[in-house]
């Protein structure tokens, strides 16, 4: 008989447990995902930079070492992501195809000069970077002419950090809602136990000593937590990079083993703290104010 | 010469901003058993809180079993309440615990490291209040007369110097305060200071002591008349 109320006061408790463990998981696995978000969106951010190409247009009269010479230095420099020669035979090939008929037949000659297109990296993708670096090729003699669609990459920047801001924004305000709801549910179970605080102190147990075996359980019950959204995690990105591998969302390991870690950290760190204050709450509390 | 155990003079006891007891003179020697009585509500409660640290001693000089009460420093209070024994109304025993965690508890919260000395303690404790055979069961698998025995036997745990207790008879039937009464006897008769609450006049009839009446914010000593 006795026994099976033990049964029954155990698994009372192991509820009150369970929904501390399930918010635990529930909000940090949405922090998770969001910081994955965040992490990618400068990787497609990036994606599309690099594909902003600026051509070099070279005068009829440039000699092929000075060619050569201007195609390896580029290569070497480090803005550079990719150059591509197309020659004036290349260029008229393309257009004539463009345009559906032979424009050449009708002029009589190729108007059209050999350029180089340089793609960037994105770090140097921002307008005053990219007229530097125009106005240093330009100087070149053999050069003609330089182009880029200079509007294009102001947008494409304004986009980007409006974009990020509020990515940054939402996932500032997940994030303290995580804390605010983990805190109110390791306060509610803190508080259920308030009396039995108060008792410890009566015996002459110091406030560390009470503190310890709340901080140690619910540190547990953390690590148990963002374990389970870590599997969650886990399974989204799995079925994530198969249904969209070009993403290449698991590409990067280091900074998928920051966020997991970041997350059990996180985890941690807020039931430690929420439990440290829940406690302390009741811990400075006279007896009779616990009635209020 | 007699060890004086607690002593205040020109203490004023306060319920916050409330004035309870004022201008209370009081001495208590080491070996005594003392009541303390009166109607509810005229501040026996409050003066044993403010005995133990749950109130602080917001005016006059106290000392009890050796620390100053006036300036008392939070941190000090579990350190007071080591030396002291509490035993309550409402036994306050941690019910998530059988008798013997109960305990061990009260034993590691205040230093004590070696497992066979605890177990000896435990042992020699419960033995004095007669639930020695109970150990393992849980606070509410007891009656309330037993809760009290094992509250008291975990007030004994440090050897306090002064027991003090506040109405522990006042939850239970009369034939059982008797009962716990008589073990506050044996306890006190062995040489500790005790100083009980209690609304309980058929227990100062029958066990006669040095009585102290709470009484229209005062607090003065009882003569009492002789019975036998």
């Amino acid at each position: 008989m006795a026994s099976s109320f033990e049964k029954y006061q155990k698994r009372r408790l192991i509820t009150s447990y369970f929904s501390v463990v399930i918010s635990i998981a529930l909000v940090l696995f949405l922090v998770g995902l969001l910081a994955l978000l965040v992490l990618n969106t400068k990787k497609v951010a990036d994606h599309f930079k690099e594909q902003i190409a600026l051509t070099i247009y070279l005068k009829d009269t440039a000699k092929e070492v000075e060619i050569d010479q201007l195609q390896k230095s580029l290569a070497l420099s480090e803005y550079t992501k990719s150059i591509e020669f197309v020659s004036k035979e290349q260029a008229a090939k393309a257009y004539s195809q463009e345009i559906g008929e032979d424009f050449m037949e009708f002029l009589g000659y190729n108007p059209l000069q050999n350029s180089i297109d340089v793609y960037f990296n994105a770090d140097y993708v921002s307008e005053t970077k990219i007229a530097e670096i125009s106005r240093d090729l330009g100087e070149k003699e053999f050069v003609d002419e330089i182009i880029y669609d200079k509007p294009l990459i102001a947008l494409l920047n304004d986009n980007i950090k409006r974009l990020s801001f509020w990515i940054l924004a939402v996932s500032g305000l997940l994030t303290f809602i995580a804390v605010l709801l983990i805190n109110s549910s390791i306060r509610l179970s803190v508080y259920a136990k308030r009396f039995t605080i108060k008792t410890m102190q009566m015996v002459g147990a110091t406030k560390r000593f009470i503190r310890r075996p709340f901080i140690l359980k619910s540190v547990k019950l953390g690590i148990i937590g963002s374990s389970i959204s870590l599997v969650g995690m886990a399974v989204v990105l799995y079925y994530l990079d198969k249904s969209f591998p070009e993403l290449k969302l698991i590409s990067d390991e280091v900074l998928l083993a920051a966020i997991f870690a970041g997350v059990l950290i996180l985890g941690i760190l807020i039931s430690w703290l929420s439990t440290f204050f829940a406690t302390q709450r009741f811990l400075n509390l006279k007896t009779d104010e616990l009635y209020y | 010469m007699p060890e004086t155990i607690l002593e205040l003079s020109d203490a004023s006891i306060f319920q916050r901003e409330t004035l309870i007891l004022s201008n209370v003179n009081i001495e208590i020697q080491k070996g005594e058993f003392v009541y303390l009585i009166g109607k509810t509500g005229t501040g026996k409660s409050s003066f044993m809180k403010t005995l133990y640290g749950d109130l602080p001693l917001q005016s006059g000089y106290g000392q009890i079993v050796g620390i100053e009460l006036q300036n008392l420093k939070e941190k000090q209070i579990p350190f007071l309440r080591r030396k002291l024994g509490v035993v309550f109304q409402d036994f306050k025993l941690l019910n998530d615990r059988n008798v013997k965690e109960n305990l061990i508890f009260v034993l590691k919260a205040t230093g004590w490291k070696d497992k066979s000395r605890m177990d000896k303690k435990i042992d020699e404790v419960l033995d004095k209040v007669g639930m020695k055979t109970k150990s393992f069961k849980f606070p509410y698998q007891l009656s309330g007369g037993e809760q009290q025995r094992v509250a008291i036997a975990r007030a004994l745990l440090n050897d306090p110097e002064l027991i003090l207790a506040d109405e522990p008879t006042g939850n239970l039937d009369p034939q059982t305060s008797v009962e716990v009464m008589q073990v506050l006897q044996e306890i006190n008769a062995n040489g500790n200071t005790i100083l009980m609450a209690t609304h309980d006049y058929a227990l100062l009839l029958k066990y006669p002591s040095k009585t102290l009446k709470c009484d229209g914010q005062r607090l003065f000593e009882v003569v009492q008349k002789q019975q036998h």
